[in-house]
């Protein structure tokens, strides 16, 4: 599933970012990269997701997210 | 031997660049332009021991990318040969995050040091750092630092030195062997190969090629330049190299770090509510309300004394000048001129103080973050960082609070951009000139009309304006989704806020006061007449535009007036004063020399008709709103070409609304 399908309060790991260099370099330069782990901190429609990521929070763009895909940690 | 060394300070947003470089330089700053860009270059002096350094602050982002102009302009800079030493910042608290700004310069000769900041909020969160093992694996100086406490900084100065002396750059073979041991070793070592053509001592092969396996945009354009077009793109490359970046920190970071995992909530309450996705808005409003509430009251004391500060010094003037005999034409233009501007800048700085503060506060505690990720959604339509709210808002107190307030959006083009779109929101002043006009020419509800109309014009100009100005500012094809951390919050540092606001404080005073004189001085020869009113330039002016400013609905007596709303909006009833009433000279009644005539709405409300009148008060509202507004501008954006651009535009728009309700009016009225 994507981030932004990433339900509040879960936490889950990156595996798959899509998108073209510039963004890939933007996402990863922030601390996002494949491996990461991260927690939804809130998921609320219309507003930018905000999660929990490399011991900080990080506000991210709701339709740009949607090209992170991440695996509930088990 | 002592010579001015070089450094520069690059790190990530929230790592305390701007305390350190403020902390470096204090008075001695130069803040302007990098030549022919819209990027903003601060630069500094200080001496330590027998040395004197220039520090140059270099824009902060995430990483060294070409996503950005600042970041074109940075890379640069770091590359040149006059560099001695670049100071990378990273933040103790989250280091595995914050040292991705080192990763990505690794491979870069120009010689670095380390500078770990947050030290004290790392020990909250229970880690250690071990700063000795951290320069043993890096290869080069790493200090830590306080960075808004200045007596922990002989640490800092002595590995500076230090750092200079042994010129030590990254070791970062670690770094590439991440590179050739994964799948794209082989495109890897294709484009060292490439890299080649445009390498340099500082700027060596295996960094360029770091740079083009991430697709860097300006890197590909440096190799077309020199015939290479034919590069292949390596698919994803971006993510493969921040691969190796991370694992490389990892590897350094190793027990190094110690982390006692606190059990720490990751919201607080507040947080909870200051980013909630309803109550989030409510108290962005409560906190700005109250942030305009408090600048007032913090400026009240210096606007006080600048509005009384004719009243106090041209007493003084009349008896020791006109005591010696100085002619009274003499003491009157002093009156006019120095004592006004003087008058008009002490109460501008005043503002200018405030914001700085109460801005400063909520920065530097962590707030306007927030605020960024509530309004992100509104204002990223019309291109604008959701943190421009907040200035935006300011500008309903005065144009000088928002366009101070536009400091704490850290993308110059796009703080250019808020200014500009912030001009359009009616100051307080506006509330008090605007009203009366309008009441006495349209009754209460009639009046009532007009400010809706005002609100109605407002948003549209906002949106006009974010277009005009966004289209070289902000490109939409340029514009990107949020990506922005919202650092934790700190308890502010009264003190360093208050020394910094006090400095910007007299930095501006300085600049402001000789362009507020002169001004003053061009516009009393422009007004000054010794026959009433016809024997001034401006009359002259005025009546010889007149078929032209007709057009736009203004006869020459609210031209006159619409011209010296400018300087400030109250001299609109002042001016009207002078030509209907007769109260005094124009002059004199723009700079508050002259009261206004009680009943000067009415007598005007009897002598304009109706649609000349909405036409005027229009253009008055939109108007460059006053002196005070450009020069506070020119001093955020540093740029006269960008004031004049943002002037000449607030005109123009001004006489086409003008024209356009004039016009419409007239069918009605």
């Amino acid at each position: 599933m994507n981030l932004a399908e990433l339900e509040q309060g879960r936490r889950a790991i990156i595996v798959q970012i899509d998108g073209d260099q510039r963004y890939l370099s933007r996402i990863t330069s922030i601390g996002l990269n494949v491996g990461c782990k991260v927690e939804m901190l809130q998921n609320a429609k219309k507003k930018p997701l905000l999660i929990y990521g490399r011991d900080t929070m990080i506000a991210l763009n709701r339709e740009e997210s949607k090209r992170i895909k991440v695996e509930v940690n088990a | 031997m002592s010579r001015t060394r070089t450094i520069a300070l690059l790190g990530q947003p929230n790592s305390g660049k701007s305390t350190i470089f403020n902390n470096l330089t204090g008075m001695h700053q130069h803040v302007g332009n990098w030549p022919g860009k819209t990027v903003e270059k601060k630069e500094g002096t200080f001496t330590h021991g027998e040395n004197t350094y220039k520090v140059a602050d270099l824009p902060g982002s995430y990483s060294l990318s070409a996503n950005s102009e600042e970041e074109i302009v940075t890379r640069d800079y770091i590359a040149k040969n006059d560099v001695d030493l670049v100071c990378v910042l990273a933040d103790a608290s989250q280091l595995e995050r914050s040292m991705y700004m080192l990763a990505d310069y690794a491979g870069m000769k120009t010689p670095v040091m380390l500078v770990l900041t947050m030290m004290d909020v790392a020990k909250e969160k229970g880690k250690k750092v071990d700063v000795t093992k951290l320069s043993e694996r890096l290869g080069i100086e790493v200090c830590s630092i306080v960075a808004y406490d200045r007596k922990n900084y002989d640490e800092f100065y002595n590995s500076i030195d230090r750092a200079i002396q042994t010129g030590k750059t990254l070791q970062c073979e670690e770094l590439y062997a991440f590179i050739k041991n994964s799948e794209i070793a082989e495109i890897f070592e294709e484009y060292v190969g490439i890299a080649k053509v445009i390498a340099s001592d500082r700027r060596p092969e295996e960094w360029i090629a770091m740079k083009l396996l991430e697709g860097d945009d300006a890197i590909r354009m440096q190799l077309a330049i020199k015939g290479r077009k034919d590069i292949t793109p390596a698919e994803a490359g971006a993510l493969y190299v921040s691969d190796a970046r991370f694992k490389w920190i990892a590897n350094v970071l190793d027990g190094a770090v110690e982390d006692k995992k606190t059990t720490a909530e990751l919201l607080t309450k507040f947080d909870k509510k200051a980013i909630g996705p309803r109550s989030g808005f409510w108290v962005a409003i409560g906190m700005m309300i109250a942030a305009l509430m408090s600048a007032m009251i913090v400026a009240s004391p210096m606007m006080g004394l600048g509005g009384a500060l004719p009243s106090l010094l041209n007493p003084l003037l009349d008896s020791a000048l006109g005591g010696v005999g100085v002619a009274d034409d003499i003491i009157h233009f002093i009156k006019a001129t120095l004592v006004t501007s003087l008058g008009w800048v002490v109460s501008m700085v005043g503002f200018i103080f405030a914001m700085n503060f109460v801005f400063g506060i909520l920065e530097e505690v962590g707030y306007m973050a927030r605020v960024s990720y509530v309004f992100d959604r509104s204002m990223s339509r019309i291109g604008l960082q959701g943190k421009a709210m907040m200035p935006m808002i300011m500008g309903f107190g005065c144009t000088m609070g928002s366009t101070s307030g536009a400091r704490v959006i850290d993308s110059y083009g796009q703080r250019i951009m808020t200014i500009a779109v912030a001009w359009a929101v009616p100051c307080g002043a506006t509330f008090v000139v605007i009203p009366t006009l309008a009441n006495a020419f349209f009754g209460g509800t009639g009046g009532m009309l007009v400010m809706l109309l005002i609100f109605v014009v407002m948003f549209f100009h906002i949106v006009l304006t974010a277009k005009v100005f966004g289209r070289k500012l902000n490109p939409a094809e340029e514009r990107t989704g949020m990506i922005m951390e919202l650092p934790p919050y700190h308890k502010p540092r009264w003190g360093f806020i208050f020394k910094n606001s006090l400095m910007r404080m007299w930095d501006v005073f300085k600049k402001a006061f000789s362009i507020e004189l002169i001004v003053c001085i061009v516009f009393y020869f422009l007004s000054y007449s010794n026959s009433g009113i016809e024997g001034s330039v401006l009359y002259k002016f005025g009546t010889f535009i007149e078929p032209v400013s007709e057009f736009f609905g203004l006869r020459w007596q609210t031209f006159m007036a619409f011209f010296a709303a400018m300087l400030s909006k109250e001299a609109v009833l002042g001016v009207l004063s002078a030509i209907f009433a007769n109260s005094g000279s124009v002059i004199d009644t723009t700079t508050g020399l002259a009261a206004t005539s009680d009943n000067i709405a009415q007598v005007v409300a009897a002598a304009i008709p109706k649609a000349e009148a909405l036409a005027f008060i229009i253009a008055v509202t939109f108007n460059i709103p006053c002196l005070q507004a450009v020069v506070s501008t020119y001093n955020e954006t540093h740029s006269a070409k960008w004031t004049a651009k943002i002037g000449g535009y607030y005109i123009l728009t001004a006489l086409v609304l003008a024209t356009v309700v004039y016009h419409v009016a007239a069918l009605f009225m």
